[in-house]
């Protein structure tokens, strides 16, 4: 997670990456794993506290961290 | 402090613009410099001469291409007229002159900061692979061709698209035989042999601006990524970097060849591989954007020329944001009058 802690980002959630000059945005969920992933947190942890966090179910959630993460892996910013 | 009188050229500030404007603002804005800024111009209509808050006093010279007695004949009456103690060329077709006078002028107490004649060589067009390879940057696919049968034999080796290049200006991107025949052609036409044929990499076009004492050390780096491009592939926006890959390259460049006076790395980052385009032995036409965010390369260029202390923290954030806009000028045809009648304003 060395790329992510190289991250500025905002609470509005804007982030820059200074080493590619990228800019990205994202919602308050993205922030909410971002922050975690920055923690040093396991992706079955962030799944736990999403699950709670929104009152939903585990499978949707889950899912939806993998797209997440997908995208981050595809902007090579994990 | 006494006042330095210094000669800049590049007052082109049109849509291709030459980086004179952004040094001579660089130079008055250090709070320990003070500088009369003298414009040194090719044409009555360049911009510079009419911006009067920046440009103190302007001057025509005849082309670099012309005459080179007569060019320096120019600069000695400058030196009369003005008591120009320095000047900082900015466009490539003048630096062979420039660096090829440079004792000369400095005999006649006209200073420079530039590459010597060898550096200016080395980080030519034909010879950047090895300079590429020495700080630790790839480099694309590079031919240097001087036929109509290099030129075939390049595409097939290289493959198609290929960039088009003259060894000093002009690229174009040929996507098919065809293209590149009339690409090369053009070039031929305009600016003669060699030319170079390159692969084409895809990426992140991310530049770096520095200046280099001769000694090894670099007075300054800024790293910049081009978000916004004119047509003409100018940047119109643009914000600061810290590609750790992109600034050791650089660091590297002014250590291993000495790197005296001001340059731009032009690179394009593909993932984790930074591939090296150009070398330019001048200040970008953007030079501005580092003095913005605290690396005034141009004031620390005519400090060390003259000897003066540089201030210790050169260092500057990522993530600052450079913006171009244009801008009006009303005046009376007596400027114009002037300039073309006497060749000064």
């Amino acid at each position: 997670m060395e790329r992510l802690k190289q991250l500025a980002i905002s609470e509005e959630g804007f982030i820059f990456d200074p080493v590619t000059g990228n800019s990205f945005t994202t919602n308050g969920t993205g922030l909410f794993i971002l922050e975690a992933l920055k923690e040093g947190r396991e992706e079955k942890e962030i799944v736990d506290l999403l699950t709670e966090k929104y009152g939903t179910d585990k499978e949707n959630v889950s899912r939806d961290l993998m797209d997440f993460m997908e995208q981050l892996r595809s902007y090579r910013l994990i | 402090m006494e006042r330095l009188c210094i000669g800049v050229s590049g007052i082109n500030a049109v849509d291709n613009p030459g980086p004179g404007i952004g040094v001579i603002r660089s130079l008055k804005e250090d709070k320990d410099l003070k500088i009369e800024t003298i414009g040194l111009a090719y044409d009555a209509m360049e911009p510079g001469i009419y911006m009067d808050w920046l440009v103190d006093k302007s001057f025509v010279l005849p082309y670099p291409s012309s005459s080179e007695e007569e060019y320096i004949r120019r600069l000695i009456y400058l030196k009369d007229r003005v008591g120009l103690d320095m000047i900082i060329p900015t466009l490539d077709a003048e630096m062979p002159l420039y660096i090829k006078a440079a004792s000369l002028l400095e005999a006649k107490g006209i200073k420079t900061f530039l590459p010597t004649k060898e550096q200016f060589d080395f980080r030519g067009k034909t010879k950047l692979s090895q300079v590429a390879e020495k700080i630790g940057l790839k480099m694309p696919k590079t031919k240097t061709i001087a036929s109509y049968q290099d030129l075939m034999k390049a595409i097939e080796e290289i493959g198609l698209p290929v960039m088009v290049k003259g060894v000093f200006y002009k690229a174009y991107r040929a996507y098919t035989y065809q293209e590149a025949v009339g690409y090369y052609r053009q070039i031929v036409a305009e600016w003669g042999y060699p030319v170079v044929v390159q692969e084409v990499v895809t990426g992140e076009e991310m530049n770096v601006i520095g200046v280099g004492d001769g000694l090894g050390n670099d007075l300054g780096l800024v790293g910049i990524k081009k978000l916004w491009i004119t047509s003409l592939g100018k940047i119109w926006t643009g914000v600061t970097v810290k590609n750790d890959v992109l600034l050791k390259a650089a660091k590297k460049f002014v250590q291993k060849f000495n790197w005296k006076g001001a340059f731009e790395l032009e690179c394009i980052v593909s993932a984790d591989d930074v591939y090296l385009i150009e070398i330019n032995p001048r200040f970008p036409a953007w030079v501005y954007f580092a003095t913005g965010v605290g690396v005034n390369l141009p004031a620390f260029m005519v400090k060390t020329a003259f000897g003066l202390p540089l201030k210790s923290s050169r260092d500057y954030s990522a993530g600052k944001l450079y913006v171009r806009y244009t801008y009006d000028i009303v005046t009376d045809m007596s400027v114009f009058q002037n300039i073309i009648t006497k060749g000064e304003r």
